[in-house]
């Protein structure tokens, strides 16, 4: 059953206890619960559906996102998009569904001694999800005039670009993925796997916050939770104790370390290397209309940047929706000059390159800390490799826009560079690139419970996300990934979910 | 970096507010044009009519109204962490005040008893800054403002923005 916390008593005894509700604890919970466990899902956010999902920004943040929207870095440095319901952030995201490069799952290997988790490990396993979620390829012609002009751009300069395969059934391509599909067409967790779960068996508690893990004797015996009021965020005043024989953390790269820190189970590594996918954004005005509010929000991806060089931070390119709250967000400069490039956001697109964290030498992303008030807070300064990289993806965005055919591409400085011509692009030589002069943001956290084969350099072994230690605790997230993914997560974090339920299932059932 | 590390340590501003100081320029009252019309929630009056002439400096568009944004954000932040709370204070504590103005930018008045050409240049003061707590600062007054007011749906027709399209939802 689908319940808020204050129906549960918490006097029952769960064979497996699964903490988050997002892409990596939903699949837990219903594999489990196919295969005869008695499992609970404790979600922090609420429960909302799709009549709850109006299609306006103001409504859709506070109650669906982390912080409202407003979560940044601890120098304010990268606004990070994170969605907090039932579902967690696959509720909000754009349906992008890549599965893991094979690059990065061997750099893991070599790198990071991942053990147990290669494409031929995996692919029975994405072949599964993307059944269930109705996994395809948009067609070129179904994407919206914002995703084209990055396509037409691309091939205009002779780019590797394609179209992007997404969850969605029977889609309206109405645009409002990120508040919320107001037609359940989206295959987010909130309409698959989760209600899969509630129909085998399983009880999913929203608006129950696991304050800390309690341990005894090198196990985790109990969640102890602060039930969430109607505003969403402010304890009630009343606590859950949740007990299990088993413990799964899917709270998500910043929640999942946060847990283990309250918990006070953090040692050196829990909340380290945490990466971003940093992103930087162009803008660019047009004749002709290209409404980027409707359509398909995210349907055409190029990754001809991916590997630029050793040394070299890689890119991925993508197109991003404009609402006008985002869009506003996203214009720089303040007054007039922004209100005029407000009135144009019928004839503006807005494109983006997203850096691939993690893979150069040195690099070693974020931390997670946590505050006096418990609430996490992720601190990355961003290194000279990775503004290296967004300002070379600037360029190629502008090259892009202006290949297409941009009247005036922008980029996101503030006060905002103007580029009419490629000759224009002399400008990005003297830019500056850091943090508060340049915005930059994500919608893509990984990292913070690293996994591996070496105990003495990560959280969890990679080949069941045991954490080393704790013998019935394990992490199913993106918290895990060692580095960013160079693709969009979601569908890397179902196939690590769903290939580590199986393994769950086969180990337990047997004691 | 070691001012960078000196500042968050303390808190996003608080490092910053303490460097000013309590001196007797600090003091020079913030001049209150902007009344909120019912009961705040998280800013005092104070901090609500500095925020205030901020956003009426960020968001000129015609319909704009600034007492309305900043009733929107005392809303918003409600719910948010304590820590931000504290430092969205602290801020504009920080933004009003006349030492902290002559000290950074030469300016011994306090934001709100400048016009607005003067407004305008002290936005673009901190928006410029060295220091990347300044541009924080600024980042962070300049979105919350833009954010509280295209949200609403009377602002959508200024931004060419029809709404969400008139479709039939399941039962």
């Amino acid at each position: 059953m689908f319940t808020s916390g204050s129906e549960l008593k918490g006097d029952k005894h769960y064979d497996v206890c699964v903490i988050g509700s997002g892409a990596g604890g939903a699949i837990v919970a219903h594999e489990l619960t196919k295969a005869g466990f008695q499992v609970i899902v404790l979600e922090e956010g609420g429960h909302y559906t799709h009549k709850d999902f109006k299609m306006r920004e103001d409504q859709a943040f506070p109650t669906l996102y982390q912080e409202s929207g407003s979560r940044t870095t601890k120098d304010l440095g990268v606004s990070i998009l994170q969605g907090r319901a039932v579902g967690g952030t696959t509720v909000v995201n754009w349906t992008t569904s890549f599965r893991t490069p094979d690059s990065t799952l061997d750099h893991w290997k070599k790198k990071h001694a991942v053990g147990g988790f290669s494409v031929t490990d995996l692919n029975p396993h994405w072949d599964a999800v993307e059944q269930r979620l109705s996994i395809a390829q948009i067609d070129l012609l179904e994407t919206n005039r914002n995703n084209r002009t990055l396509y037409d751009g691309c091939k205009a300069l002779g780019l590797e670009v394609s179209t992007l395969r997404r969850n969605v059934k029977n889609c309206l391509k109405s645009g409002y993925c990120g508040l919320g599909c107001p037609v359940d067409a989206k295959q987010s967790m909130l309409v698959t796997y989760l209600p899969d779960a509630v129909a085998a068996g399983a009880t999913v508690v929203s608006r129950c916050r696991v304050d800390k893990l309690v341990t005894e004797a090198g196990k985790v015996v109990a969640a102890e939770c602060s039930l969430i009021g109607d505003d969403n965020y402010s304890a009630t005043g009343r606590n859950l104790t949740i007990r299990a024989d088993r413990f799964v953390l899917s709270a998500g790269a910043i929640g999942s370390p946060t847990i283990l820190m309250r918990s006070g189970l953090s040692g050196p590594l829990v909340g380290r290397r945490t990466f971003l996918h940093p992103v930087i954004g162009s803008s660019a005005h047009w004749a002709e209309p290209i409404n980027p509010f409707y359509g398909a929000p995210q349907s055409v991806a190029s990754h001809a940047f991916a590997h630029r060089g050793e040394g070299k931070v890689g890119l991925f390119l993508e197109a991003a929706p404009l609402q006008p709250m985002l869009a506003a967000l996203a214009t720089s400069n303040f007054g007039e000059a922004h209100a005029q490039m407000m009135a144009a956001l019928p004839h503006t697109s807005a494109h983006i390159a997203l850096a691939i964290d993690g893979f150069t030498d040195g690099e070693t992303g974020g931390t997670v800390e946590v505050r006096e008030s418990g609430a996490p807070i992720l601190d990355y300064p961003l290194p000279p490799v990775i503004w290296e990289a967004l300002k070379e993806g600037l360029r190629q965005l502008i090259k892009i826009d202006l290949a297409a055919g941009a009247k005036e591409v922008f980029s996101s400085h503030d006060p905002m560079l103007s580029f009419k011509s490629e000759k224009d692009l002399a400008q990005l030589d003297n830019a500056a690139f850091e943090t508060g002069r340049v915005a930059v943001f994500s919608a893509h956290v990984m990292g913070g419970c690293k996994m591996g084969d070496e105990a003495a350099s990560s959280v969890v072994r990679s080949n069941d996300l045991r954490h080393h230690t704790l013998t019935n605790l394990h992490v199913v997230d993106g918290s895990v990934f060692p580095t960013s993914l160079g693709v969009n997560p979601q569908l890397s974090i179902y196939g690590l979910s769903h290939l580590m339920s199986a393994r769950f299932v086969g180990e337990w059932k047997h004691g | 970096m070691s001012t960078r590390r000196s500042f968050l340590k303390k808190s996003l501003f608080g490092g910053l507010a303490l460097a000013v100081g309590g001196g007797g320029l600090a003091l020079w009252p913030t001049r209150r044009d902007h009344a909120p019309r019912r009961p705040l929630k998280v800013f005092n009056e104070k901090e609500f009519a500095v925020f205030a002439a901020v956003a009426a400096r960020v968001v000129t568009v015609a319909g704009a109204d600034p007492v309305t944004i900043v009733h929107n954000i005392d809303d918003l932040f409600v719910t948010a962490v304590p820590e931000a709370k504290r430092d969205l204070k602290r801020l504009l504590g920080l933004f009003d005040n006349a030492l902290a103005g002559l000290l950074f930018d030469g300016r011994p008045k306090p934001f709100t008893r400048l016009n607005a050409e003067r407004q305008d240049e002290a936005l673009r003061a901190w928006r410029d800054s060295k220091m990347i707590v300044r541009r924080a600062g600024y980042t962070t007054l300049r979105k919350l403002s833009l954010a509280a007011h295209y949200g609403q749906p009377s602002t959508w027709a200024s931004a060419g923005y029809p709404g969400p399209p008139n479709i039939a939802l399941p039962t």
